[in-house]
């Protein structure tokens, strides 16, 4: 029973049943006129109308390399400011105060500055995204270096370890699984950011864009494609990255 | 019988030392609750090159203690120790530890991690590979190389751990309880297997145990400690060539010996004082 079903189709079947069922409900609401709602039918022509014209492709694409170039900035930083904090104390000292508190504020609060410094476009998109990515990725390896277990410091210490060496094969290995839960996690904050920052600024193109335009238009049945697209695309992505990160981990016992 | 009944091997004396151990004066305190507290008084030690020795005793006696020191890890005592004159202030390749918990890297197979106990050593890296396979192959774990810790058993990882602490060839080998965790059988196996390697391998050895059995077996010498403070109670030369049988009757008086010491220490004059002082202690 077990088996069948962790079979991909099965599951599959199983993980589209409250997909179905939500649109059946949407399919009554939408005749029941209770809240204005595009019935699924309207959704799918405007779903063909938007791949057709090339729409839905194009805002895809930006919001897509957008997120991923802020996770490109962010992450790395995040991931090395974090393992610095976690190496060094004095930079932990020094930096860790200011950054727990910066982090507080949520990352679209940081638009209205931006806006008024950068300018409302692509520059201020970025960096409000990669800051997203920024934070996720730093508190999480920081801790992942910060908690390595002193059993292993002190097999480096037996065997001589320089300072290079401990952080190559020690700190940096035994931090892995957490640096990558902060990617896994910069990269959902990342996707969120960018939509969010799209709809605020409506600058260019993107999914977030075509959120806001709809709204103005009142065309409910894009709305909900492109909210379709952007919970199918994120989830794609998440999941893919989750993959990445249990073959980077295959050392680890078991994985969830 | 001679005190080192064996002839040594050529690659051990091709070396410096020879792996001589010398305790003299070791006291050890560590500050609990801002009050000082002997852990260690006065030990006075010598191991001879390629011995085995046991040390057993009850949990508190500062038998680990002592091995971190000798190890260098802790670096804090007074009075001296030394490996072939040098004395110890630091860790060193010419001294390698197996703890109870195997302590290979877990994110690294078992070749890996034996290879890389190899990293600051002059070993030529086209030699590595090879004495990393003889080593695995030491502690039979041939077929496991690409294996990663998860996926041992205890008795392999420890075996593994042991792998890696002799593939430097270091002149003393110390054990922290190495056989601790393992369960009754597996335990009698890796012993034997210890024996093996060690009759192989010809490194002195200084193994800390709390099975009086495993010490006998093991060691040429037993040392006895009483806790609180750690002092050596009393030195036991167990006079019998290597392989042993465990069913020796010697062994078996031995055992009874040691554990009537160790058994009988709370009411001997000596610690009678202690018990006053630190009641919280021996009602653990």
């Amino acid at each position: 029973m077990n088996s069948l079903l962790a079979r991909f189709p099965v599951r599959l079947l199983i993980g589209l049943a409250a997909p179905a069922l939500l649109i059946g409900w949407w399919q009554w609401q939408a005749s029941a006129h209770i809240v204005s709602f595009a019935p699924p039918a309207a959704v799918g022509s405007a779903l063909v109308e938007m791949l057709r014209s090339g729409d839905l492709l194009r805002d895809t694409l930006s919001t897509l390399a957008r997120a991923f170039t802020g996770l490109a900035i962010g992450a790395p930083l995040g991931v090395a400011l974090g393992i610095a904090m976690g190496i060094w104390k004095p930079v932990d000292r020094v930096l860790g105060p200011l950054l727990h508190a910066l982090r507080q504020v949520p990352m679209i609060g940081w638009l209205p500055l931006m806006g008024l410094w950068f300018g409302v476009g692509e520059g201020t998109e970025l960096i409000v995204v990669s800051m997203s990515a920024f934070f996720p990725s730093m508190l999480n390896s920081h801790a992942g270096v910060a908690e390595v277990e002193r059993r292993y410091l002190e097999v480096g210490s037996i065997l001589r370890f320089g300072t290079v060496q401990r952080i190559r094969f020690i700190l940096l290995p035994a931090a892995m699984p957490l640096v990558l839960t902060g990617i896994t996690q910069a990269l959902a904050f990342a996707w969120i950011a960018t939509i969010g920052t799209e709809l605020l600024t409506g600058a260019g193109s993107g999914l977030g864009v075509a959120m806001g335009q709809a709204q103005m238009q009142q065309r409910l049945d894009v709305m909900l494609v492109v909210i379709g697209a952007t919970a199918a695309l994120g989830f794609v992505i998440n999941h893919l990255f989750r993959r990445l990160r249990r073959s980077a981990l295959r050392w680890q016992p078991s994985l969830p | 019988m001679t005190p080192y009944p064996h002839a040594r091997e050529d690659r051990l004396s091709a070396k410096t030392g020879r792996g001589e151990l010398i305790v003299s004066d070791l006291n050890k305190s560590f500050t609990i609750n801002g009050q000082p507290r002997r852990i260690l008084d006065n030990i006075n030690l010598t191991v001879r090159p390629g011995e085995f020795v046991s040390i057993v005793g009850a949990s508190g006696c500062g038998k680990s203690t002592l091995l971190r020191l000798i190890v260098g890890l802790d670096t804090e005592y007074s009075g001296e120790l030394r490996l072939d004159g040098e004395r110890i202030a630091t860790t060193s390749l010419d001294r390698g530890i197996v703890f109870q918990d195997h302590r290979l890297f877990p994110w690294m197979t078992l070749e890996q991690n034996i290879e890389l106990a190899l990293l600051n050593t002059d070993t030529p890296r086209a030699r590595r590979a090879q004495i990393v396979a003889d080593h695995i192959a030491l502690v039979n774990l041939k077929g496991f190389e690409k294996a990663y810790p998860h996926q041992l058993s205890g008795g392999m990882a420890q075996r593994a751990a042991i792998a890696r602490a002799l593939v430097t060839e270091p002149r003393l080998l110390l054990l922290d309880e190495p056989l601790g965790a393992l369960d009754a059988l597996t335990r009698v196996h890796v012993q034997s297997e210890l024996q093996r390697i060690w009759m192989a391998q010809r490194s002195t050895m200084v193994m800390v145990t709390h099975d009086v059995e495993e010490a006998l077996y093991l060691g040429d010498r037993v040392i006895v400690m009483s806790p609180n403070p750690g002092r050596i109670r009393r030195i036991v030369e167990v006079d019998l060539p290597h392989p042993r049988d465990r069913r020796s009757p010697l062994l078996h008086r031995l055992k009874d010996e040691i554990l009537a010491e160790l058994t009988s220490g709370a009411d001997a004059d000596g610690d009678a004082g202690n018990l006053v002082h630190l009641p919280s202690r021996e009602a653990r």
